[in-house]
């Protein structure tokens, strides 16, 4: 009994430090809202072309949640749009620059393909989500008598991503918000093994996003939130 | 009591024996038709047993082995629906073809790379196709070397089969993009292009970005 308020307790407190930092920059072209008339959409898409990394296609989704929230921006789910427009959205293909779009859709067919689909804004993440850092050890043994865990481990998390938005009317940039979140996470072992997760990539999902949805919204989401 | 440890031993055994096993992959998928403008061309896509069934296999480490040939006989059938004007398919070269050109893919070469081998978190595809290129009398157009690659980042709880899976499927993905851009950019099929517009002014070109 001793034991087990040893390790709620113990748990707890880990549980009270496993939070994460998040840090949120952005840039806007201007002060004024961006505005999406009825039947327009906005596009999130991850970079995928580097080597050694991708933006999570569920880091995606996320945003692309987050952004839809209230119902008042209409969002196409990312692989519906990179079906819609094969084979010019693979990392292969996909345009780095405003320059490669706007040649891009100098193109009808996939310039009509953008208007049928009521696409106004794009906004390109990039970034991942990584363990920087990695200390201690558990261990865990099963034998006849039965099997338990012992040890202590920790690691640390960091995601960093940036957003950049353009606006597919104008062909210029609207806007970029770059976002770093650190969290540590905590495994403590004493027959049973609990982790206590920080969860970076989610707060670096909430700081992104709804750091995106004030471009769209104004000081409207500040208020709400 | 014995009872007890008996399952726990039999418990044991099992995930030993399961994280021992090789991993196999029978890459299965759909692709989204090209948005492209098609080609005023007659081909006929030639799938061999070889193409059509081909597996990669590597014993060196854990075992893996991935099936590749019928998701890349699709793919190809696509594509050519996509590109061509008129496409059909057929299993073995033909001889008196009613067609401007007939493809021939082959698989030179598949690797695959998981994350204890390369220290990085993401399973990568690469295969390297041949794709034949003839005109109808059998004369040889181009030998197109095309490399496509795929791959997919590690994920908590996900298996190496679904891993792979997914880095195949992006690879394949990638082959289909680099055919669709490419296959007009090839020098030898471009020449053969112009040749053929020369002679018959009726016909359109591509478009190319």
């Amino acid at each position: 009994m001793t034991h087990l308020a040893a390790i709620a307790t113990l748990a707890l407190l880990l549980a009270l430090s496993a939070c994460t930092t998040t840090t949120v920059d952005e840039y806007r072209e201007n002060g004024t809202a961006l505005t999406l008339e009825s039947g327009e959409r906005v596009v999130v898409l991850g970079r995928r072309h580097y080597a050694d990394y991708e933006t999570e296609p569920d880091f995606i989704d996320c945003i692309g949640e987050k952004l839809k929230a209230d119902k008042e921006i209409s969002v196409l789910p990312e692989k519906e749009f990179v079906d819609l427009l094969y084979p010019w959205f693979e990392p292969r293909t996909a345009p780095l620059g405003l320059k490669r779009l706007s040649k891009m859709l100098d193109e009808p067919m996939i310039a009509q393909r953008f208007k049928e689909q009521g696409l106004h804004y794009m906004i390109w993440i990039d970034g991942s989500t990584e363990t920087t850092d990695r200390d201690g050890s558990v261990s865990c043994a099963v034998g006849p008598g039965g099997g338990g865990c012992f040890g202590f481990a920790t690691w640390e998390k960091t995601g960093t991503y940036e957003a950049i938005i353009w606006d597919l009317q104008t062909l210029k940039e609207s806007g970029r918000v770059k976002v770093e979140a650190r969290g540590s996470s905590y495994m403590v072992a004493i027959i049973l093994p609990i982790p206590i997760v920080a969860q970076v990539q989610e707060q670096a999902c909430d700081g992104i996003g709804l750091q995106l949805r004030t471009f769209f919204m104004g000081n409207r989401v500040a208020e709400a939130s | 009591m014995h009872t007890r440890n008996l399952i726990v031993c039999a418990l044991v055994l099992a995930s030993l024996l399961a994280s021992a096993c090789a991993t196999r992959v029978e890459v299965e998928g759909n692709f989204p038709a090209a948005l492209t403008h098609k080609l005023p061309l007659r081909t006929i896509v030639v799938f061999d047993e070889a193409f059509a069934s081909h597996r990669f296999e590597s014993t060196e480490g854990p075992e893996v082995s991935i099936s590749v040939g019928q998701i890349q006989v699709e793919l190809f059938t696509g594509l050519a629906d996509s590109l061509f004007q008129y496409s059909s398919t057929t299993t073995a070269m033909p001889s008196k073809p009613e067609a401007d050109l007939i493809l021939v893919p082959n698989v030179e070469d598949v690797q695959i790379s998981m994350p204890n081998e390369t220290q990085l978190k993401v399973f990568e595809v690469w295969i390297k196709y041949n794709l034949q290129v003839f005109k109808a009398t059998g004369e040889p157009v181009a030998d197109w070397i095309m490399t496509a690659y795929g791959k997919t980042p590690t994920r908590f709880l996900k298996s190496n089969t679904d891993a792979l899976q997914q880095a195949s499927m992006v690879a394949m993905r990638d082959a289909g993009a680099h055919f669709i851009t490419g296959f007009a950019r090839v020098p030898e099929i471009q020449q053969w292009l112009r040749h053929r517009q020369t002679s018959r002014p009726d016909t359109e070109d591509s478009a190319s970005l």
